[in-house]
C-alpha cells in the first residue's frame, strides 16, 4: 500500500502556509503529525496533489497560560500532553484523555490540532475541548479569528475552515479549582477508535455544568438535560437514564443496542464526576 | 565445542532457542528482505465486485508491456483442487481471471514496475470493465435451488454434500431432550503478521526457475508449480526464507504464486510481488466460516445420545489446490462426538461455493467451528435439566479405562486422562469459588461466568487418514537427512517448514539425544527443494511427530555406525562400546565423535574393512498407526460481561492440556499460549462481515479487530503428560490445540453469567453489539412469559 | 525528488527521496535496513517501530522527508546498546518470540517503555504494548521479558 504521488512544501511562516493551502482546494492536504493523514495516502484514500507540512509552524507550538486561559498550540502532540506538560491539565482529565489515544508511538506525533482539523466523529479532543467550553484559534489569509469549538465541528470530516485555514491552538478557559470531572470511553480493543465516548465536567457543586457524548453522532453532541441533572446533583439512577434517553434519542434512532451502549457511558462519566 | 557430560536427557529440556539470534538482533531474511538487483515488483488488479463477467481490461498504451493479463502469461495448465472424489465439483482457479471474477479482491492482471509504488500508480491506470452479476453471499442462502450460482454449470453451489451417518439416528427422535440450534463461527482471515510474497527468476547458470516463497511446504508447492508451468520438476526450485507465521495461510497454491513465477519465465529479470495487509485481508486463505443447524439427543440423566443436522461449510469461490475445502466439513462431522461417548450421528454437511475469497485451513481446521457447536449443545442441555455444565460433561467423558475408544465417526481416541484433565481445569479455575462470587454479585455491576470446553486434536495422522480424506498428494511421512562433518558437527536436512514452531532446537535436541553430542553442534536446515529430502511441509500438527521421528531414526542409524567405526578403532567389540557426550566410550579408552567423523570423511583408510565411507543417512517415518494420535485438554475460562454495552472482560484462563511427551516444554508452551490467543481473536474480535453485494467490510485492522497484549491474559498452564504409545518418544503434536476450544470456552462462559435469563451466545465473534443483544432478547422472552 | 540528510543508527547519510517515500520504505528500500518490518503500512500493528529524535515512531506513518535533520534509530544501530543487550537477553530467555517477525517491533518498543518507566509492572507493560501485534506467542512471554528487563535495569520498585 504505497501513496499515489505528491508534492511536499514545508513552510515557515503562517502566511506562506496559508498560501499555499488556498491555492489549490482540495487538492491540497495539511500534515500535522501524519498519523491519520498518513493511513490515508498509503490507502490512496486521499489524493493530494501537495501536502503541506506545518510542522515548522512555531506559532502552532505555543504551550503558555493567560491570567483566563490556557493556551494550546495545535501542534502539541498527545503525548505532551499526555506527559503533563500543559501548565494545567485540568484535574488530570486532559491528561487521560492524551493517554487513552490509540498507541505510544503514534501519540509522540499526532496532534490536537490535526485531530480536532480531521473532525472524525469517534476522536477523543473534540468531545473533551467541548467539555472543556475550548475556543478554537484559527489563521488564514484574512487573519485571525476566534470559534467556540461546538461551532467549530460541523459533522463527519466536517469544520468551518476555509481551504487557506489552519488551527492556531486552543483556548481552555482555566477551571475554577473545584472541577470535577469524569470520562468513559469504550473501545473494541485498546488503542481503537471508540465507539462511544463522554465527558462530564462540573465546576463546583450546584455550578455549571457539561455533559458531551461523541463518537455517537457525526459530531460531539451536548448533553443538556443530562447537564441539568449534574448540577442538580441527582443521585437516581432512573431519573439519569430517563434524562439520557431524552438527550440521545434522536442519535441513536431506533437502534436499542446504540441507546444502550450510550447510555452506560454517559451513566459511567456522571457517576465519575459525582463521586469526586 | 562443549561436550560436556550430559547426564540428563535433551528429551524434556527447555533448552532456549537456536532460532532467535538472528531475529533479536533483525537480521532474519524474510522475503521481502531479500536484495536481489534488477528485480521489479508487482502489484494486481483486483476485482472491485464480487461476481462479475470481465468484459474489457484496457491497459495504459505506452506500459502495455508491463501490464500482464490471463493471455499475456503463457500456456498455466490449471489443477484440479480438491479431494478425489466423482462427486467433487471442479472449480478451476486461473491465476489471472479469464473471463469472469467470483470474488472482491480476485487478480485479474498484473503490473510490473522497477517499485512496488510505481506498480500501484501503474494499476490506477488499468481499466477494467465488468459486467456485474449477482452475487452469493449467504452460505444457506446459496444451497436454494433459486439460489444464482457461483458456476453456471453446477447443479447447486456445493462443491460437494456429504452424509455422516453412524450408530441408529432414528432412534432419537424418542430421545426426552431433544434440543435444536443455529450455531455460527463468521469468516476471518488468518492474519500472519508477514503476509505472503513470492519472489521469482531464471537462473542461468542452474537453468532452472528459483521461486522464493513465504510457504508452509515448498516441496509440495514445486510439484503443484512445476506441472502449471508445464517445467519438469528438475527445473524448479522452490525456497521458503524465513517465514513469520503461516497458521495454515502459506499451505496452499494462490494466483499470486503461479502468476509471479509466470511472468518471471517471460522476463530477463526477478519479478517479485509482496502481500500488502490489505489484500491479505481481501484474498488470502479465509477461515472459520461454519453454520450449523443441529439437535442434541439426551437421556434425563444426562447422556448424550446423539447429533443431527446440517452443516454448511462457506468455501468460497474456488477450491485451493491441492484440497480444497472439504476437510472443513469432513473434520466438523467427524468431530463432534468430541471426547464423549455420543453413538449416534446423522449430519449432513454441504461445502458451499459463494462470492468470497477462497477457505483455506486455519490453525485448528474445523475443529473449533465443531467444537464450539458440541460444547455449547452440551451446555445447553445441561442448562435444560438444571445441572452444572462441568457435571454434565464429566459424566458423559471417555475414561482412561475405555481408551483407547473407537469414536462413532471412527477417530481412534488413543492414551491419556480425559478426566484428570477436566478436573484439574475445574480446580485451578476454582469452580465452587466462582459460583460463590457470582451469587454475592458484582460491585461494578457486571455479571461473571464460567465456561469450560474439552477439545482433542488429531496430530501426526498420515496415510490411513489422509487416504480417507480423498487427499490428491498424501503427506504419509517425513524424512530426514543426517550428515555428520569431518569436525564431527552435524547438519540436518528436514522436510518439514520451521516458521516459529523451534525444529532448528527440537529437532536437534531429538538428534543430540540419539547421538550423544550437545545441540549446539547441530544445524537443522529446511526450506530448499534443492537442498533437502522430499517432505511435505508443516501443518496438521504433524511437525514433532513425523519429522522428530524421521530425525531420530535417521541419528540413531547413524550413531549405530559411529559406534561400529568406534568399536574398530578401540579395538573393541562393539557389544562393548557406548556412546556419550561427544565419544565412543570403550572398555579401557575413548574416542571423541570428532575422531570418528574424520575418518568416515578424510581417513577412509582408518575405518573397518569392507565398510562405506561417510555418515549420512537418510530416513523416512510414518509413526505405526497412522491415524493419528490425540492431544486434548481443558480450556477453563472466567469472563466478567457488561449487561449493558456488552464488553467481555476475560479474569482468568486456565489450560490442563496433554500432548504426550514433550520435547521442549518451554515450547509446548509457547505454542499453547498462542494458539489460545488466536482462538480469543476467533472468540471475541476477528470478523470480515459482508454486505449483500458481496463487499467485504473489514480490509484493513482499522476494521478488522486482532488482539494484543492489553486484550490477550495471561494463561496458566497445567500439564498431563500420557506418551502415544505410536509414535518415537511419545510424542503427539501439539500446535493446533491452542486455538480450538476458546471460542466454545469462552461462550459457554459468557452463557453462564446469563444463564438465569436464559440467554444464548452461539454466534462468534462475540461482539459487545451481540452479546448485547442476547441479553436483551433473552430478558424480553423472560418477561413476556411471566 | 527531494534531498533528505538525516542522523541514521549514529552516522549522517543524504539520499533523495521521493515526498511520497514512507520513513519505513526509505529506511528498507534504500538504506538496506531491513530490520524494520512491515506488517499493515497503516499503523496498527507496531512491526515498523523505530525511535525518531528519541521518541518511538511507527515508521509507516512518518515520511522520509518530515525526518531531515533528525536523528532516527533502527534495531541495526542497536547491536551495542547496554538496555537491548539486556532485552535480547530476556526475550530469549522468556521464549518472547516464535516466527521473530514482529519481534523488531517489539524490542523498539520494549526500549521506549523502559526508558520512559523504572521497573513497570506486568499490567503496565502490557497495556504500554497496545496496538503492537504479534500472532505466534500470545504476548506472554513477551511482557515477562520486558518485565525482567525492567527489573533488572532498575532501582526502586514502582507500582
Amino acid at each position: 500500500m504505497k501513496a499515489a504521488a505528491f508534492d511536499y512544501a514545508a513552510p515557515k511562516t503562517l502566511a506562506e502556509a496559508s498560501a499555499l493551502l488556498g491555492s489549490n482546494g482540495a487538492a491540497t492536504a495539511a500534515l500535522a503529525g501524519g498519523q491519520s493523514l498518513l493511513p490515508m495516502l498509503n490507502l490512496r484514500l486521499a489524493l493530494p496533489d501537495l501536502v503541506v507540512d506545518l510542522g515548522r509552524l512555531e506559532e502552532l507550538k505555543e504551550i503558555a497560560a493567560t491570567r483566563t486561559n490556557i493556551r494550546v498550540g495545535a501542534l502539541t502532540t498527545h503525548a505532551a500532553i499526555e506527559d503533563g506538560k500543559l501548565p494545567e491539565t485540568f484535574g488530570g482529565l486532559m491528561q487521560k484523555v492524551a493517554s487513552n489515544i490509540s498507541y505510544r508511538a503514534v501519540r509522540n506525533h499526532g496532534t490536537i490540532g490535526g485531530s480536532v482539523a480531521l473532525a472524525d466523529p469517534a476522536s477523543d479532543w473534540s468531545g473533551c475541548l467541548m467539555a472543556l467550553g475550548a475556543q478554537v484559534r484559527i489563521a488564514g489569509r484574512k487573519g485571525t479569528r476566534s470559534q467556540p469549538i461546538g461551532e467549530f465541528v460541523l459533522g463527519q470530516y466536517s469544520t468551518s475552515l476555509a481551504a487557506d485555514e489552519i488551527i492556531v491552538g486552543f483556548d481552555v478557559p482555566r477551571p475554577d479549582a473545584a472541577l470535577r470531572w469524569g470520562s468513559f470511553k469504550v473501545v473494541r480493543k485498546s488503542g481503537a477508535f471508540a465507539n462511544s465516548i463522554a465527558f462530564a465536567v462540573s465546576h463546583g457543586r450546584g455550578g455549571p455544568a457539561v455533559v458531551v457524548l461523541a463518537a455517537a453522532a457525526d459530531r460531539p453532541c451536548l448533553l443538556p438535560a443530562v447537564a441539568e441533572r449534574i448540577q442538580a446533583g441527582e443521585k437516581s439512577e432512573d431519573v439519569l437514564r430517563g434524562a439520557i434517553a431524552q438527550d440521545v434519542k434522536d442519535v441513536t434512532k431506533d437502534d436499542s443496542y446504540l441507546m444502550r451502549l450510550h447510555t452506560s457511558t454517559v451513566l459511567r462519566a456522571v457517576r465519575e464526576v459525582e463521586a469526586k | 565445542m562443549d561436550d560436556r557430560d550430559q547426564t540428563a536427557s535433551w528429551i524434556g529440556a527447555s533448552l532456549l532457542r537456536k532460532e532467535d539470534a538472528r531475529h533479536l538482533h533483525g537480521r532474519g531474511m524474510f522475503i521481502a528482505d531479500i536484495i536481489m538487483p534488477g528485480t521489479q515488483e508487482i502489484a494486481f488488479v483486483r476485482s472491485q465486485r464480487a461476481h462479475a463477467n470481465v468484459r474489457h481490461v484496457t491497459k495504459p498504451s505506452e506500459l502495455a508491456g508491463r501490464v500482464f493479463t490471463f493471455a499475456d502469461i503463457g500456456q498455466i495448465n490449471i489443477l484440479e483442487a480438491g479431494p478425489e472424489l466423482a462427486a467433487h465439483r471442479h472449480s478451476p482457479y486461473p491465476p489471472l481471471a479469464n473471463r469472469r471474477v467470483r470474488y472482491v479482491g480476485q487478480t485479474i492482471a498484473a503490473c510490473m514496475m522497477p517499485t512496488r509504488a510505481q506498480a500501484e500508480d501503474l494499476v490506477d491506470q488499468v481499466q477494467v470493465e465488468l459486467e456485474e452479476l449477482p452475487a452469493v453471499v449467504d452460505v444457506v442462502a446459496a444451497m436454494r435451488p433459486d439460489s444464482p450460482r457461483v458456476f453456471d454449470e453446477w447443479p447447486n453451489n456445493a462443491y460437494i454434500s456429504t452424509w455422516v451417518v453412524e450408530g441408529t439416528p432414528e432412534s432419537l427422535t424418542s430421545a426426552p431432550i431433544r434440543l435444536r440450534r443455529q450455531l455460527r463461527l463468521n469468516r476471518q482471515a488468518t492474519v500472519s503478521l508477514e503476509g505472503r510474497g513470492v519472489l521469482a527468476y531464471w537462473d542461468y547458470r542452474l537453468d532452472e526457475l528459483v521461486v522464493y516463497l513465504s510457504t508452509q511446504g515448498g516441496q509440495v508447492k514445486r510439484l503443484a508449480l512445476s506441472q502449471m508451468l508445464g517445467l519438469p520438476e528438475q527445473k524448479v526450485r522452490v525456497i521458503a526464507p524465513d517465514v513469520g507465521g503461516g497458521f495454515g495461510g502459506k499451505n496452499r497454491i494462490m494466483p499470486e504464486d503461479v502468476a509471479v513465477a509466470a511472468i518471471a519465465l517471460k522476463v530477463k529479470h526477478p519479478v517479485r510481488w509482496i502481500e500488502d495487509r490489505r489484500e491479505h485481508l481481501l484474498a488470502s486463505v479465509h477461515a472459520r466460516d461454519h453454520t450449523y443447524d443441529l439437535t442434541i439427543s439426551a437421556d434425563r440423566d444426562g447422556t448424550l445420545l446423539g447429533i443431527e443436522g446440517d452443516i454448511y461449510i462457506d468455501a468460497g469461490a474456488y477450491a485451493l489446490w491441492p484440497t480444497g475445502a472439504f476437510q472443513e466439513a469432513s473434520m466438523a462431522s467427524r468431530n463432534l462426538t468430541g471426547p464423549y461417548r455420543i453413538r449416534h450421528l446423522k449430519l449432513n454437511a454441504h461445502t458451499v461455493a459463494t462470492n468470497k475469497a477462497p477457505m483455506g485451513p486455519y490453525r485448528g481446521v474445523a475443529r473449533p467451528g465443531a467444537t464450539f457447536a458440541l460444547e455449547r449443545l452440551v451446555d445447553e442441555v445441561a442448562r435444560e435439566l438444571n445441572r452444572e455444565p462441568f457435571d454434565l460433561r464429566r459424566q458423559n467423558t471417555v475414561t482412561s479405562a475405555e481408551l483407547p475408544y473407537k469414536t462413532a465417526a471412527g477417530m481412534k481416541l488413543d492414551t491419556g486422562d480425559y478426566v484428570a484433565a477436566l478436573d484439574i481445569a475445574r480446580e485451578k479455575i476454582d469452580l465452587p469459588g466462582i459460583r460463590k462470587r457470582q451469587a454475592a454479585g458484582e460491585p461494578d455491576g457486571r455479571r461473571i461466568g464460567v465456561g469450560f470446553a474439552f477439545y482433542t486434536e488429531q496430530s501426526g495422522h498420515g496415510t490411513v487418514e489422509f487416504v480417507k480424506r480423498k487427499f490428491r498428494v498424501i503427506p504419509g511421512y517425513e524424512s530426514a537427512n543426517v550428515r555428520m562433518l569431518p569436525d564431527g558437527g552435524v547438519l540436518i536436512y528436514v522436510g518439514v517448514q520451521n516458521h516459529g514452531q523451534g525444529h532448528e532446537t527440537t529437532l536437534a535436541q531429538i538428534a543430540a539425544h540419539e547421538l550423544g553430542i550437545d545441540p549446539a553442534r547441530i544445524s537443522v536446515r529446511y526450506g530448499d527443494t534443492a537442498v533437502g529430502p522430499y517432505g511435505f511441509g508443516t501443518f496438521a500438527s504433524r511437525s514433532i511427530v513425523f519429522a522428530g521421528g524421521a530425525v531420530g531414526k535417521a541419528s540413531r542409524a547413524l550413531a549405530e555406525k559411529i559406534l561400529r567405526i568406534g568399536a574398530h578403532l578401540l579395538q573393541a567389540d562393539v557389544g562393548d562400546v557406548r556412546i556419550e557426550a561427544g565419544a565412543v566410550h570403550g572398555p579401557s579408552a575413548k574416542i571423541s565423535v570428532a575422531e570418528i567423523a574424520f575418518a568416515a570423511n578424510a581417513r577412509p583408510d582408518h575405518l573397518p574393512a569392507g565398510m562405506d565411507p561417510l555418515l549420512e543417512t537418510v530416513a523416512t517415518y510414518e509413526p505405526t498407526d497412522s491415524g493419528g494420535v490425540f492431544a486434548y485438554g481443558t480450556h477453563a475460562v472466567v469472563v466478567a460481561v457488561d449487561p449493558d454495552n456488552g464488553v467481555t472482560e476475560i479474569l482468568d484462563y486456565v489450560v490442563s492440556e496433554d500432548c504426550g511427551t514433550m520435547i521442549n516444554p518451554m515450547i509446548v508452551d509457547g505454542q499453547v499460549q498462542g494458539g489460545i490467543a488466536q482462538g480469543i481473536g476467533t472468540a471475541l474480535y476477528e470478523e470480515i462481515p459482508y454486505d449483500e453485494q458481496g463487499q467485504p467490510l473489514a480490509t484493513t485492522f482499522a476494521d478488522y479487530m486482532v488482539p494484543c497484549a492489553p486484550e490477550i491474559p495471561t494463561i496458566r498452564i497445567a500439564h498431563l503428560v500420557t506418551p502415544a504409545l505410536t509414535t518415537e518418544y511419545g510424542v503427539k503434536g501439539l500446535g493446533e490445540g491452542g486455538a480450538i476450544a476458546p471460542p466454545a470456552a469462552i461462550a459457554n462462559a459468557v452463557a453462564d453469567a446469563f444463564r438465569d435469563i436464559g440467554a444464548t451466545f452461539n454466534e462468534t465473534p462475540l461482539t459487545p453489539r451481540r452479546v448485547s443483544e442476547a441479553i436483551e432478547r433473552a430478558r424480553r422472552a423472560k418477561e413476556s412469559h411471566r | 525528488m527531494k534531498s533528505l540528510t538525516l542522523q541514521l543508527n549514529g552516522s549522517k547519510v543524504t539520499h533523495e527521496v521521493e515526498p511520497r517515500q514512507t520513513l519505513a520504505d526509505f529506511l528498507r528500500e534504500q538504506c538496506r535496513l531491513t530490520a524494520t518490518h512491515l506488517g499493515c503500512e497503516h499503523g496498527a500493528c507496531g512491526a515498523c517501530t523505530v525511535a525518531v529524535d528519541g521518541q518511538a515512531t511507527r515508521s509507516c506513518l512518518r515520511l522520509a522527508i518530515m525526518c531531515e535533520g533528525q536523528s532516527v534509530q533502527t534495531l541495526e544501530g542497536l547491536d551495542d546498546d547496554p538496555t537491548m543487550e539486556v532485552l535480547r537477553r530476556h526475550f530469549h530467555q522468556s521464549h518472547a518470540l516464535q516466527c521473530g517477525f514482529c519481534t523488531p517491533g517489539m524490542l523498539m518498543m520494549a526500549r521506549d517503555i523502559l526508558s520512559r518507566m523504572t521497573n513497570p509492572n506486568a499490567q503496565t507493560v502490557r497495556d504500554q504494548l497496545s496496538g503492537q501485534i504479534c500472532r505466534c506467542t500470545g504476548y506472554s512471554g513477551i511482557v515477562t521479558a520486558i518485565v525482567a528487563a525492567g527489573r533488572e535495569l532498575g532501582r526502586a520498585p514502582q507500582a
